[in-house]
């Protein structure tokens, strides 16, 4: 009986993240989503263009893509489920029509407007210059007729708060459903995620180390504040690594002011660390 | 005359002392050896590092030099080691666990030393030396400028 209940008791202080899965990806796109990651010590990497700022690459925004490892750590903790995929072609139908609908309104009432606009400015000429009454109401009538306001000149509003992220169903229990977890038994991937899950452990935060050569870059605190101190080379202990591929990394490590970091979970528990150091022997 | 000097020269290494002492301790292949005593040349005649010795520990098959920089400074284990050579995270390790800094020295074929410096756990690395100048706007301003010309 009381076993039943502690991890019910338990799931319900931890926040329960919602997964979309594009192909095998682990997407976020909820807001609170990212925000309870990023507070439990995942950076993941943002993905999506900003509409605001569309043709760059420094400042990327939704959807959040979680490293393997961060994914399984969640995994673990059960704080995350696959959140039921919604019919896409129906809702993008839905949107296009609206959105249809929503021009062709903006555009008869922006005509409207258009031609007020044209028959004041008229109004203001023929005042000024001293003309007769009967040719301003016969110009206006003729302006009136003839006007036709062209659709290069509609201004469009682009909506860049799309309300669809935000809206999804609360339900718990339905979201902890298991989703698959492409589960690749490889003894690199093992040896990865043990890494990753001790370290994060200690409290630092981990990204993927693609520019650097390593399997993971390791920050003292928040990358936002942070520069990297490690770069994590994870092995197994008995796995043959090329001493021309040490020294290149090393190397690298000095170069950018980095400790190099070879990892590898011993079987009996505990991660072993070693530092390498430029020696300063010339 | 030249022919006998040049056999001489040749056999210097394998009649050294050191040589000696380390085919004596059995472990790592003529290579290794060979490695253990450039290096443990480098160390004594070129740094005049002191206490030089060769030694070696069980479950590694490698000849290891246990040396200090200065008479009375910390002991350091140096693993000499050809370039081509793999190894494993182990058997660092297991160099590492004789309590001692070490030092892993990789051999080229040319006898170029690279040393490597090796510590268990995480050494966070050395901070950026300041005094540090904020370069403000100046910097991107003058970007700019030279883009435009």
């Amino acid at each position: 009986m009381e076993a039943e209940l502690r991890p019910q008791e338990e799931r319900s202080h931890a926040p329960v993240v919602g997964l979309s899965l594009c192909d095998s990806a682990p997407l976020l796109w909820r807001l609170q989503d990212l925000k309870a990651v990023r507070s439990e010590g995942l950076v993941g990497a943002l993905l999506g263009s900003l509409p605001r700022t569309p043709r760059q690459n420094v400042r990327l925004g939704r959807p959040l893509l979680l490293l393997p490892e961060e994914e399984r750590l969640l995994a673990e903790r059960r704080g995350a489920a696959a959140l039921p995929a919604r019919n896409q072609e129906v809702a993008g139908g839905e949107l296009q029509e609206h959105f249809a609908e929503e021009q062709q309104r903006s555009f008869e009432e922006q005509s409207v407007l258009a031609l007020e606009d044209r028959k004041s400015a008229l109004v203001r000429a023929m005042a000024s210059s001293s003309g007769s009454d009967e040719v301003l109401q016969r110009r206006l009538l003729d302006l009136e007729q003839n006007f036709s306001f062209p659709r290069s000149a509609l201004a469009v509003q682009l909506s860049t708060a799309r309300a669809g992220l935000s809206h999804c169903p609360e339900a718990r229990a339905f979201l902890e459903a298991d989703w698959p977890i492409r589960a690749q038994h490889c003894p690199r991937r093992e040896a990865r995620f043990q890494v990753f899950r001790d370290l994060r452990g200690r409290g630092f935060f981990l990204t993927s180390a693609g520019k650097f050569g390593g399997d993971f870059l390791v920050y003292p605190g928040d990358p936002l504040r942070f520069h990297a101190h490690f770069i994590a080379v994870c092995l197994a202990l008995d796995e043959s690594i090329c001493l021309l591929d040490v020294l290149c990394v090393a190397r690298l490590g000095s170069n950018v002011k980095k400790t190099v970091l070879l990892c590898s979970p011993a079987p009996d528990g505990p991660v072993r660390y070693t530092s390498l150091r430029w020696s300063g022997m010339v | 005359m030249s022919g006998a000097s040049d056999g001489a020269e040749a056999n210097w290494i394998l009649r050294h002392p050191a040589l000696k002492q380390m085919k004596e301790l059995q472990v790592g292949d003529s290579e290794q050896i060979h490695a253990a005593f450039l290096v443990y040349m480098d160390l004594t005649e070129v740094r005049r590092w002191k206490e030089v010795s060769c030694v070696k520990i069980p479950d590694l098959q490698a000849v290891l030099l246990e040396a200090q920089e200065k008479d009375g400074g910390p002991v350091h284990t140096i693993l000499p080691l050809p370039v081509h050579q793999s190894l494993s995270h182990r058997s660092i390790c297991q160099a590492l666990d004789r309590g001692f800094p070490l030092l892993l020295c990789a051999v080229a074929s040319d006898s170029t030393l690279v040393y490597q410096r090796m510590t268990d756990g995480l050494v966070t690395p050395d901070p950026p030396v300041g005094p540090f100048e904020d370069v403000g706007r100046r910097q991107h301003r003058k970007r700019r400028q030279q883009q435009q010309r």
